[in-house]
């Protein structure tokens, strides 16, 4: 019984609404900054998603019917609506709008409460996580993602993924989901538990610039920021503060509404912690 | 050049040691520790081998081989297994960063379609052989008492440079043979003759960072274009500047660079050079620029080209044209690049002069486009491929010029049109060896085929084309054993062969690490003083700080510019009824030209344009697409007097309404379980042409006819919307905006 009260505690604890100030015990806010000024769409960070997170290779058929699992996708938008006063031309004459989507962390997530094994959890971390032995496979969280980043195990992967010896790739220090798991991005949370294992070993607190995530690593023109919200030294901090965003609103209040900076559907009150910088075009 | 007093084995004992100590701040820690507990499972630190610990990562830097760009890598070592490739943050041309294609290498080293034992033919067939056997045919047929000798013997790789390149020279030398054919479909050897006869030298620095506007015909600068990696860097400074850069880009269908310009401008292929001559006009005659850099004959061609005649011809807007002159003008320091189709035509040269001399009359010579310094050792220096060598080796093999051929990392039967009946005559040459990773469409119809060790798993030096102001030597060391026992070392095997023909020449020379050790030995100053004698030991220390650097930082001395100015005029394509459209068999960063398709973590990777996966496509405007009565997913057939192709359809408004665009890559007929059978390769049904002055095909150049051909294709793509429908997902603000809240007040 005192797990129920636990778990009934624990829950209202969390669901305090943004207006209450939501919950705020954490440890850390792992955010990011996307600048999509500079993305040039080259998909770098998705392959090395990738290799990084042991993400299967599903082939035509299935990525046809959409079981591709991208954590990390480039979506790719043609100009519309016009920019500034410039209408719709004949050409694509300002190129494209690429945008690297992956799980936004979202702080008030939609696919948290739905679940009925509370697989997906929130973590001291302000991430959203995914038990993988826990899930049964009811798919509720991917039908409730507004971001449609949920990436469901339809089959087992492995033999057709990983013919031998592709499989000597493989990450050892996470794992190959099998058939009926739902897996998404974790914001590298390998890499975030071996920074934290290193910081305690050196008895510090975890610096920014200890670890990367895979994609900010590779990016090769560094749009990708990544960090600690919490922390006020961190990069990602910084930018947050500098373009007025915030966490714990439905709408940014700015004191120059022109400024950079917005969070993906925050209006859907699922507090995101990924702030995209708006593209910019010379017209 | 002394034996090397380490081997192999002692080596990789002290670059463990040293190698764990320099990077443990970097490297993961055991996944066993539970840290709610706080508490460690005690498991000793077995070393079943040296340098490897249970759970405990380490990175080794490397080069990456993918493309001929040279960035450096570091790749994550976990027992004994190479699981990550990350860019090198202390190579200065990349600094850290990877393309997708870098981070494919894995899947190349790992590949389940490696070539594992040595082949020879027998009764027609590749069949399983000893390399003893293999070796022995070699010797028999290309060795001293094989009587061949001369420009009869040829070898044909990809890009090379480093000692590799050194013992390809001494290995054909002592042939006597000078026939090197250097393919590369993806080169930038129009830009270099032109930079080589305009500046004075081929390969200039270029400052896009400091560019307040680039202005680039058809260069794809941030994905195939020379060195995309470290031009995304300055990319980045560019954009984010305290005045933001502009970026147009005048093309015939949109690459990754035009994707993200501020302006694209749909040229007609082959007129770029005509737009850059009328691009002058506007500068000198309206905004009244100082032309006294040009020569007299140069400004009489500028003034021939004034804004109605250039609009007419390249089917830009004529305001259009102004405004960008004027863009050139206000916004210098400028930076005009050309390439990719651009140079892809018979007048590929004269298109690229244009745009060259766009940059002395806006004086960005010095600026934007700085001089750089020769290679400090020239037998090092890179040795870019082209097509060029693809023609001449179609010609030599072609008329029984050729009696053996040896070819490493390169494709050619998969890169040649199919007018150039390449099959028929690769085949009528005697004797052919492949060392090789794969069964490549080339590789397929070798007499032997020597399974030779991944990019991953071998020793090396290589010297990017393209150098920053600071030169650098990357090194290329095994991240791992070797998967396959059998495989073995290029650069061993080039040593054997060398020993086969010069026998006592290498006697003292254990394998290519040991050669390497010594012949970096012998530079002075490199792992021994500058007034070390020859027989002096190597600094040991020195050697294990370049290879956990993964790079040797060179000196360079600038040499000056002299810059020289004397254009022709460019004859724009005629009018061809029976063919009115045009082909561009673009290459995109991903199967790059076809190398690629055999790794499935690309093959899914959504192209960065179309967003199509697995399979080819062509691009083609709405009102093409309307006129012909195609939608999304129909087949086209696209005829050109050389071939056909039937592939379905891409339709964006990213084109040009007179051209059809095929990415290369797909269409290959082996390559193993994921490339072979896919789509279609736009190569093959090219026309004859090349650029007259530097012998590149015009790759660019091809007329095709389309037809709808009546059905439906298959074609997966990311995403089922291509608009955002109002939604703010990818919001876009102004660069007015942007300077107001971001500039430098």
């Amino acid at each position: 019984m005192s797990l129920v009260r636990n778990f009934i505690e624990d829950w209202s604890r969390y669901r305090r609404s943004i207006n209450e100030g939501g919950f705020h015990e954490y440890e850390h806010m792992w955010g990011m900054v996307i600048d999509l000024d500079k993305c040039t769409g080259c998909n770098a960070c998705s392959v090395a998603c990738y290799a990084e997170n042991n993400l299967a290779v599903v082939g035509e058929e299935k990525f046809e019917s959409g079981q591709g699992m991208h954590w990390l996708r480039v979506e790719r938008y043609w100009d519309e609506p016009n920019i500034g006063n410039e209408r719709v031309r004949d050409t694509q004459e300002h190129g494209g709008s690429f945008m690297p989507m992956m799980c936004q962390q979202c702080n008030s997530a939609t696919c948290e409460p739905v679940c009925p094994v509370a697989a997906a959890y929130h973590t001291p971390d302000g991430l959203n996580a995914q038990i993988y032995n826990r899930c049964v496979g009811s798919r509720y969280c991917a039908n409730n993602c507004p971001y449609r980043l949920r990436y469901f195990n339809f089959y087992s992967y492995y033999e057709d993924s990983w013919p031998s010896p592709l499989d000597m790739q493989l990450n050892p220090d996470i794992t190959v989901r099998d058939k009926g798991v739902m897996e998404k991005c974790t914001f590298c949370v390998q890499r975030i538990r071996s920074a934290k294992n290193t910081a305690k070993m050196e008895n510090r607190e975890v610096a920014d610039g200890d670890f990367q995530t895979a994609c900010q690593q590779t990016c090769p023109t560094t749009a990708i920021v990544f960090g600690d919200l919490l922390d006020h030294d961190s990069e990602v901090h910084k930018l947050w503060h500098k373009f007025q965003t915030k966490l714990g609103t439905t709408k940014q209040k700015k004191d120059n509404p022109e400024l950079r900076g917005y969070r993906l559907y925050e209006q859907l009150n699922t507090e995101p912690s990924v702030t995209y910088l708006e593209r910019v075009r010379d017209v | 050049m002394s034996k090397s007093e380490f081997d192999r084995r002692d080596f990789l004992k002290v670059m463990g040691v040293s190698g764990v100590a320099a990077t443990v701040a970097g490297c993961d820690m055991p996944s066993y520790i539970t840290s709610e507990e706080g508490a460690e499972e005690v498991i000793p630190y077995l070393s079943p081998e040296e340098y490897v610990i249970p759970g405990v990562g380490v990175w080794y830097a490397s080069t990456c081989l993918q493309c001929p760009a040279g960035c450096g890598i570091r790749g994550r070592v976990r027992e004994g297994r190479v699981l990550k490739l990350e860019g090198n943050p202390t190579m200065s041309l990349n600094s850290g960063k990877l393309c997708q294609m870098g981070q494919s290498a894995l899947q190349s080293h790992y590949n389940p379609d490696r070539l594992t034992t040595p082949l020879m033919r027998k009764d027609g067939a590749l069949a399983e052989a000893t390399w003893e056997d293999a070796l022995a045919l070699m010797e028999e047929k290309t060795g001293p008492s094989s009587g061949i000798s001369g420009h009869r013997f040829a070898w044909y790789t990809g890009s090379v440079s480093g000692h590799q390149n050194v013992l390809l020279k001494a290995h054909l030398e002592a042939m006597g043979s000078s026939n090197h054919f250097v393919h590369e479909v993806i080169n930038t050897r129009v830009w270099q003759a032109v930079c080589k006869e305009m500046l004075g030298q081929s390969m200039p620095t270029l400052r896009i960072d400091k560019a307040g506007l680039v202005l680039s015909f058809g260069a794809d600068f941030l994905g195939t274009w020379m060195s995309p990696i470290q031009f995304s860097a300055q990319y980045a400074a560019f954009r984010s500047g305290d005045e933001r850069g502009m970026l147009i880009q005048a093309e015939p269908s949109m690459s990754l660079t035009g994707a993200n310009a501020d302006l694209w401008v749909a040229v007609r292929p082959g007129t770029e050079g005509i737009m850059a001559l009328g691009l002058a006009n506007v500068l000198i005659h309206k905004e009244r620029m100082d032309a006294s850099v040009l020569p007299p004959e140069t400004q009489e061609l500028i003034a021939r080209y004034n804004v109605s005649i250039t609009s007419r011809i390249t089917g830009i807007a004529g305001d259009r044209l102004i405004r960008i002159a004027r863009h050139l003008k206000n916004r210098s320091p400028s930076l005009v690049l050309a390439g990719g189709p651009a140079a892809g035509h018979t007048t590929g040269f004269e298109a690229v002069q244009a745009a060259m001399m766009l940059n002395i009359l806006l004086g960005n010579v010095g600026e934007t486009i700085e001089a750089n310094a020769d290679f400090a050792f020239p037998q090092l220096a890179a040795l870019g491929g082209g097509t060029t060598d693809l023609n001449r080796f179609a010609h030599a093999a072609g008329s029984g010029q050729l009696d053996a051929l040896f070819f490493d990392g390169s494709n050619p039967l998969f890169g040649a049109p199919d007018h150039m009946n390449l099959n028929e005559k690769f085949d009528a040459i005697p004797f052919k060896v492949a060392f090789s990773t794969f069964m490549d469409e080339t590789t397929a119809r070798a007499d032997v085929v020597l399974p030779i060790a991944s990019a991953i798993e071998d020793w090396g030096t290589h010297v990017a084309a393209y150098q920053n102001e600071q030169h650098e030597i990357a090194f290329q060391q095994p991240l791992m054993e070797p998967i396959h026992p059998l495989t073995r070392s290029f650069g061993d095997l080039l040593l054997a062969l060398n020993a086969m023909r010069s026998p006592g020449t290498y006697d003292e020379i254990d394998d290519y690490y040991g050669y390497l050790q010594s012949a970096l030995g012998a530079i002075p100053g490199v792992l021994k003083g500058e007034d070390a004698a020859e027989d002096d030991p190597l600094d040991i220390q020195l050697w294990n700080q370049i290879l956990q650097d993964g790079r040797l930082e060179v000196p360079a001395e600038t040499s000056l510019f002299t810059t020289s100015v004397s254009i022709k005029d460019i004859t724009s394509p005629p009018t061809d009824e029976a063919f009115p459209y045009y082909l561009v068999p673009t290459p995109r960063s991903s199967l790059y030209d076809g190398r690629h398709a055999n790794l499935p973590w690309l093959q899914e990777a959504p192209d960065q344009i179309s967003k199509v996966v697995w399979t080819s496509w062509a691009e083609i405007h709405p009102v093409t697409a309307s006129k012909l009565g195609l939608e999304e997913g129909d087949l086209i057939r696209i005829t050109s007097a050389s071939g056909v192709l039937e592939v379905p359809v891409y339709i964006f408004k990213g084109i040009h309404t007179d051209v059809v665009c095929v990415p290369m890559g797909q269409g290959h007929t082996e390559y193993g379980r994921y490339a072979k059978g896919r789509g279609v390769n736009p190569l093959k049904i090219l026309d004859p042409g090349e650029d007259t002055r530097t012998g590149e095909l015009a790759l660019y150049g091809t007329r095709v006819g389309l037809a709808a051909a009546g059905r439906a294709g298959r074609m997966v793509k990311m995403g089922n919307t291509e608009s955002q429908h109002g939604r703010k997902i990818v919001a876009t603000i102004t660069a007015e905006q942007q300077r107001r809240n971001e500039g430098e007040s």
